[in-house]
């Protein structure tokens, strides 16, 4: 019997069917960072810390410049960084997770540490590090931080900073367009009417190539495209109690009903093969009016590309009291089974977010503290006036829904919703589809 | 090159002659020669087995299982994750969609490749290199880079192509062109190897053969169906594997481009593994999503090798 045809097709189901079990495309894009698994030498622990772009702490030279300082409290642990991005770090993460070749510390928000990789049992409980003294100073800024960092009465992340997300407006061709009368420059908050009106002048004057792109792509920066439609006017996201998903409520559907009308009138754009960077790149640029992924992170890391006032707004809301998405970032450790490796990871943690190195460490990532006790860390530096922008906003956090079940599969359920909308699918249908697809991944 | 041996000898006499190939060495030197041989073997076995065979083994033990992040609690299911699969309406889709991909891109990969190697062969080294260089490019550059570019020559507000044609066209994010788009992009990348395949391929056609036919009143097109497209038949359906199998995984130019979208438009069935295993952590379904398409290339293989009718695999 000739073997050859049975064996061609043999490679030919092998080839593909291997390229599925190993997870990435031989075409894929994505490369999994060395594994955590590091091997002490002599007396030395070695750990490894994975960091998502968090201000400085996505840049390689400053967080090597914090590790040096660490070693000089603790020569005998040894730490090495590998930088992650947003738009494949969790891709990184979760081939790490699988293939067991996670790093000891990560640097993220609750709803990758908590929901996440908490849920699934990956992670190290850190409720000796939550002493009453550090549980009473974090509850005075938000009692909202300490419960998303904890879940079932086990602590997955110990927090370093916060800051609320919000959108930005190029100033120069607002004023251009005389739209600066529909917001309020000193609250930095506008209606929803105004929000329409200011639409509506951008595009009587022609001052922007662009009004504004709602990015309907990937699974990063939804808190923009959420926050948007939740404010417009007032809706939910999620129940109070976070358990179950409320996109699908009449108040967001009038907001999504709003937005494709604005879409099909020209006053805003929409994009299904924008990410939220995609759409950050067009507003650094000067093609579009407004982003609606903005904070102090996204302000420092397009400070050297803008060549006009990037002015940080609340989302337009129909009663002018905005209720913005907050973010908090801070330290997990992945349960790698070796207690000596945590250890050292729990004093890494200690050394950054407690004592004298708070207040710098809290200045990398250009956000707030999440300590009350830390008070204005940036009075008296050089980013002080930035600050002050951001901090005019974080009256208007609100609630931090980020810890609802099933949160990493809604995401990506949401962009498709907006594709759907923004595809002319009745607004209504579209919400209750993500509604009921969202909530049967909680479990 | 070395001949085989003709194929057409009985069984029988094919085991007659291999005795007679070891009838003058001893047992031992046999048994040497086939521990040597299978030494040889043994690295690429290894690769082979480590890489291919084991992954599709836990791959298909996978598919019956209901697995998340957290593997030490995957539940046996049985067939569900398959059950499912098939009234998945975005696993449709993306079946439609990878299917239109195959269709559409293997042909024109094949044809346009055949068509630019027939025309470069015989031209002089110099130039020939050149056009085999051109067209090799975008292999060599690598998808990545080669989908940056696209990614910015289709950009709705600054893109080359809108510009060019003074348009405002959201070419990826339109339901009615981001596929044609993405099957463009593929068929740039796919044609470099089979152009530089067939330019080879042809330059091995049995010139006497060729000359023959020309002398016996054969018009080009006689010459070349039944002249040369026997001779290159091998070639041909080494390329057309190939390429349904690159068409198949089509992965990198939907994640950087469209991601699945606008509204599942350009989902494929690669594309959405990955979704399902890495964004929504159903590693389970994920696998057995594979095991489908792994059938599917598998049929669509032997499609083409009966279509071909050869024995050169």
């Amino acid at each position: 019997m000739n073997m050859k045809k049975p064996l061609a097709l043999l490679l030919a189901a092998g080839l593909s069917l291997g390229l599925a079990a190993c997870g990435n495309g031989s075409q894929g894009s994505t490369e999994t960072p060395a594994a955590g698994g590091n091997t002490p030498s002599g007396d030395q622990t070695a750990i490894t810390i994975w960091t998502y772009p968090i201000g400085k702490f996505g840049d390689k030279e400053s967080v090597d410049a914090l590790i040096a300082k660490f070693n000089e409290v603790h020569p005998e642990i040894s730490v090495t960084l590998e930088t992650l991005d947003y738009q494949n770090g969790d891709t990184q993460v979760t081939g790490a997770i699988t293939a067991g070749t996670t790093p000891d510390i990560i640097m993220e928000g609750p709803e990758r540490l908590v929901t996440n990789w908490g849920a699934a049992g990956k992670m190290v409980d850190l409720s000796d590090l939550w002493t009453d003294e550090v549980k009473a100073d974090i509850a005075a800024t938000s009692e909202s931080v300490v419960s998303a960092c904890q879940l079932d009465g086990k602590y997955y992340e110990y927090p370093l900073c916060m800051t609320t997300h919000c959108m930005a407006i190029n100033y120069e061709m607002f004023e251009k367009a005389g739209a600066l009368q529909y917001i309020d420059e000193e609250t930095r908050t506008w209606t929803t009417e105004d929000f329409q009106a200011a639409m509506q002048a951008l595009k009587d004057s022609g001052a922007a190539p662009v009004n504004g792109i709602v990015y309907c792509g990937g699974t990063g920066g939804d808190q923009g495209t959420r926050a948007l439609v939740n404010n417009l006017y007032s809706g939910t996201y999620t129940n109070a109690e976070h358990t179950e998903y409320t996109a699908n409520s009449p108040e967001n559907v009038e907001a999504l009903t709003l937005l494709q009308t604005m879409v099909n009138d020209g006053l805003l754009t929409s994009d299904a093969s924008f990410v939220a960077s995609d759409e950050l790149q067009q507003f650094a640029n000067g093609t579009a009016a407004m982003t609606f992924c903005w904070n102090a992170s996204n302000k420092a890391q397009y400070a050297s590309q803008v060549a006009f006032t990037p002015f940080a707004m609340a989302f337009p809301s129909d009663d002018g009291t905005p209720e913005l998405c907050g973010g908090i970032w801070g330290f997990g450790i992945f349960d790698n089974g070796d207690q000596a490796r945590i250890d050292a990871a729990k004093e890494f943690i200690k050394f950054v977010c407690d004592g004298d190195q708070a207040v710098e460490s809290v200045q990398m990532t250009g956000f707030f503290p999440v300590r009350a006790s830390l008070g204005n860390v940036y009075a008296g530096t050089e980013q002080e006036a930035d600050a002050e922008e951001f901090l005019k906003l974080m009256p208007y956090l609100g609630d931090y829904y980020n810890v609802t079940g099933g949160w990493t599969e809604q995401r990506t359920l949401w962009f498709n919703m907006l594709q759907q909308v923004f595809s002319g699918t009745d607004p209504q249908t579209a919400a209750d589809d993500f509604v009921s697809q969202a909530n049967a991944n909680i479990k | 090159m070395a001949q085989n041996p003709a194929p057409a000898v009985a069984g029988g006499k094919v085991k007659k002659q291999k005795r007679s190939q070891f009838s003058g060495m001893s047992k031992a030197l046999v048994r040497r020669e086939t521990i040597s041989a299978y030494m040889f073997l043994l690295p690429s076995l290894i690769f082979f087995v480590g890489f291919v065979v084991i992954p599709m083994i836990m791959c298909l033990v996978y598919s019956f299982l209901d697995m998340g992040l957290d593997v030490g609690s995957a539940k046996f299911i049985g067939l569900s994750n398959y059950v499912e699969m098939f009234n998945d309406p975005v696993f449709r889709k993306g079946l439609l969609n990878t299917v239109i991909i195959v269709v559409v891109a293997v042909p024109s990969v094949t044809a346009f490749s055949l068509w630019v190697s027939s025309a470069i062969y015989q031209m002089k080294a110099v130039t020939r290199s050149f056009f085999r260089c051109v067209f090799y490019l975008p292999v060599v550059t690598g998808t990545v880079a080669v989908t940056v570019v696209w990614k910015w020559m289709f950009n709705t507000y600054n893109g080359l192509i809108n510009q060019v044609f003074g348009s405002t066209h959201n070419w990826l994010g339109d339901p009615s062109t981001a596929l044609a788009c993405i099957i463009m992009i593929l068929f740039t990348t796919s044609i470099g190897q089979p152009i530089v395949l067939y330019v080879a391929a042809l330059g091995n056609v049995d010139q006497s053969l060729v000359e023959a036919a020309q002398v016996d009143g054969a018009t080009k097109l006689q010459v070349f169906w039944k002249i040369k497209w026997p001779q290159i038949m091998p070639t041909t359906l080494y390329i057309l594997v190939i390429t349904t199998i690159n068409s198949f995984q089509c992965f990198a130019l939907i994640q950087l481009l469209t991601r699945g979208g606008p509204n599942h438009a350009t989902d494929t069935i690669m594309y959405y593994i990955f979704d399902m295993a890495y964004n929504v952590h159903r590693f389970g379904y994920a696998n057995a999503m594979g095991v489908i398409l792994a059938i599917i290339i598998a049929i669509f293989s032997a499609i083409q090798f009966k279509v071909a009718k050869t024995d050169n695999g």
